[in-house]
């Protein structure tokens, strides 16, 4: 037996329009949501160098007493180790600021010593700051918690801005659907009131609409996730070869979470395209008697 | 045909209590029209253009609501009933729209099947009935030619075997001979004679062809000032001189 014809005849200028449309939707929504994923694991990369580093700085004392301040810090429960740094790593931290020559031999440097602790020990730089100044130097202990926090904080509002690009590129796909199924149901008013007339129920000619805009939903995110996935291999590609040596880029990758999210893109975009077309033919029927 | 369905048994098939119906602020187009139909009542219903014939048969089918009064099909008064019990009761009304509002993409026959189809019914248990449907209105060559393809009398005889292929218990048609010849004109008044007759289908059909009218001698109401008059009644004499339908229309239901 002969194929059935489908009832809503196919559109192919008006529904290849919208397949793009929502194809380049979810392409954006699946980098957003991928955006939005990395940014946990930014935070992780870039604050990973920093967490349990300690820097004591000990003004206006020699080398000896340098020495008998890291014994005290090294005896602290949670220390793991505890380093005094060179002179010619001092002078390679300054060579930004004072250039390749050398320090001047008259400037005052502090005695600086590199602390590693352990990251989940809890007031580690107020208690080596409270047992130094116990043992009479005066000194400075940097958590670099601030600058951890700088960081955290931005990589929020970053994650924050691609979770809201995610929910209005999402609501765009299902207004812009919306808008087509509205454009069909117009288009194909006549079909639809003979349906009605014959006794079709509303639920039977929504899901005419809802099959017809759920394929397209699926095949439309499929087409947009591969185009994302594409992208963001050809970034992780670039990353690889040129911004990792630099030291800036975290180490980029897919991961399993990455590969569900373009996995789910077209579901997504399935579903939103089958509950946009119920909603408005729905609404658009219940104004036929 | 496979479509068993007990003759029902209502004791009124259409009744309209005080109907009006106006458009927007337009002057009302009919006021106050009462009208009783029985179960297997054949009727015409005249009236010259413009009248509101169309917008009576709308009314009937369920296409608009009166701005008053009541509407009753089949026992059932529609003005209370949910949306699934009006796609319920519209199932068992079959229309011949003046025009003819077949699906272009969809061809004769899947056009015909329509109203099975949205039943839900499997297009092997009616395939072969609404082929022989079809044929009977000389329709049987051209099956799988789209309605753009048919002349006026050909669309017109798709949309009467769309009308009639689930043997409803109401049958409104609106002008449904105006585009085919004498001859086919005869055959289709003998097909909607036959529902009638073997299954009790309610017959309604506007019409401006007196001929027709005279043909078959059946209650006329006429549309007149916004009244709905009942001119002649003929209540029995109807002559059958054309070829028989299909055997199994109605068959099962008699």
């Amino acid at each position: 037996m002969a194929k059935e014809t489908p009832l809503i005849p196919v559109e192919d200028a008006r529904e290849s329009a919208l397949f793009f449309v929502v194809c380049a939707l979810c392409f954006l929504a699946a980098l957003a949501a991928l955006s939005a994923k990395s940014t946990y694991g930014a935070a992780a990369s870039w604050t990973a160098a920093v967490e349990g580093e300690l820097t004591v700085s000990l003004p206006g004392v020699d080398r000896r007493a340098a020495e008998e301040a890291r014994e005290i810090i090294i005896a602290v429960p949670g220390v793991y180790e505890a380093r005094l740094i060179t002179k010619e790593e001092i002078d390679a931290l300054l060579e930004p600021n004072f250039g390749s020559r050398g320090l001047p031999s008259d400037l005052p440097l502090p005695q600086l010593i590199a602390v590693t602790a352990n990251p989940k020990a809890e007031n580690m730089a107020p208690d080596l700051q409270r047992r130094l100044t116990e043992a009479g130097f005066a000194s400075a202990v940097d958590g670099h918690s601030s600058w951890e926090k700088d960081v955290r904080r931005v990589l929020g509002i970053g994650r924050w801005i691609a979770l809201i690009a995610v929910a209005l590129l999402a609501s765009t796909a299902i207004a812009v659907i919306a808008f087509a199924t509205h454009a069909a149901l117009l288009a194909r008013r006549d079909i639809v009131e003979v349906l009605h007339l014959s006794g079709a129920r509303d639920r039977f000619i929504a899901n005419l609409f809802e099959q017809r805009f759920w394929v397209l939903g699926l095949r439309a995110g499929a087409a947009g996730a591969l185009i994302a996935l594409l992208a963001v291999t050809l970034m992780i590609f670039l990353a690889q070869s040129t911004g990792s040596r630099s030291g800036l880029l975290p180490q980029l990758s897919l991961d399993f979470f990455d590969l569900l999210i373009l996995v789910l893109t077209p579901v997504f975009a399935g579903f939103a395209a089958r509950l946009a077309a119920r909603i408005t033919v729905v609404r658009n029927l219940k104004e036929m008697v | 045909m496979t479509l068993s369905r007990s003759v029902f048994s209502d004791d009124v098939a259409v009744r309209l209590d005080k109907v009006s119906l106006r458009y927007d602020s337009t002057e009302p187009i009919f006021s106050d029209i009462d009208l009783v139909l029985k179960p297997g009542s054949f009727s015409f219903l005249t009236g010259a253009s413009g009248a509101g014939k169309t917008s009576l048969l709308k009314l009937l089918y369920l296409a608009l609501k009166p701005t008053s009064g009541d509407v009753s099909l089949l026992g059932r008064r529609t003005g209370n009933l949910t949306r699934d019990q009006l796609s319920a009761l519209r199932r068992r009304v079959g229309v011949v729209f003046q025009e003819f509002r077949l699906l272009d993409h969809l061809s004769a026959y899947e056009n015909a099947a329509l109203p099975l189809r949205v039943l839900g019914r499997r297009e092997k248990d009616y395939k072969n009935d609404v082929e022989e449907l079809l044929s009977w209105v000389g329709l049987g060559e051209r099956l799988h030619a789209k309605p753009p393809t048919l002349s006026g009398g050909e669309q017109q005889r798709v949309a009467i075997a769309r009308a009639v292929v689930t043997q409803p218990d109401i049958l409104i048609a609106d002008e449904p001979t105006g585009n085919v010849d004498p001859d086919m004109g005869k055959r289709l008044m003998r097909l909607f004679m036959e529902l009638n007759r073997r299954r009790r289908t309610t017959v309604i059909i506007a019409t401006h062809d007196i001929g027709l009218v005279r043909q078959i001698e059946a209650p006329v109401f006429n549309i007149q000032d916004g009244m709905l008059v009942l001119q002649t009644d003929f209540e029995s004499g109807r002559r059958r001189t054309d070829p028989a339908p299909p055997t199994d229309l109605g068959e099962e239901a008699v």
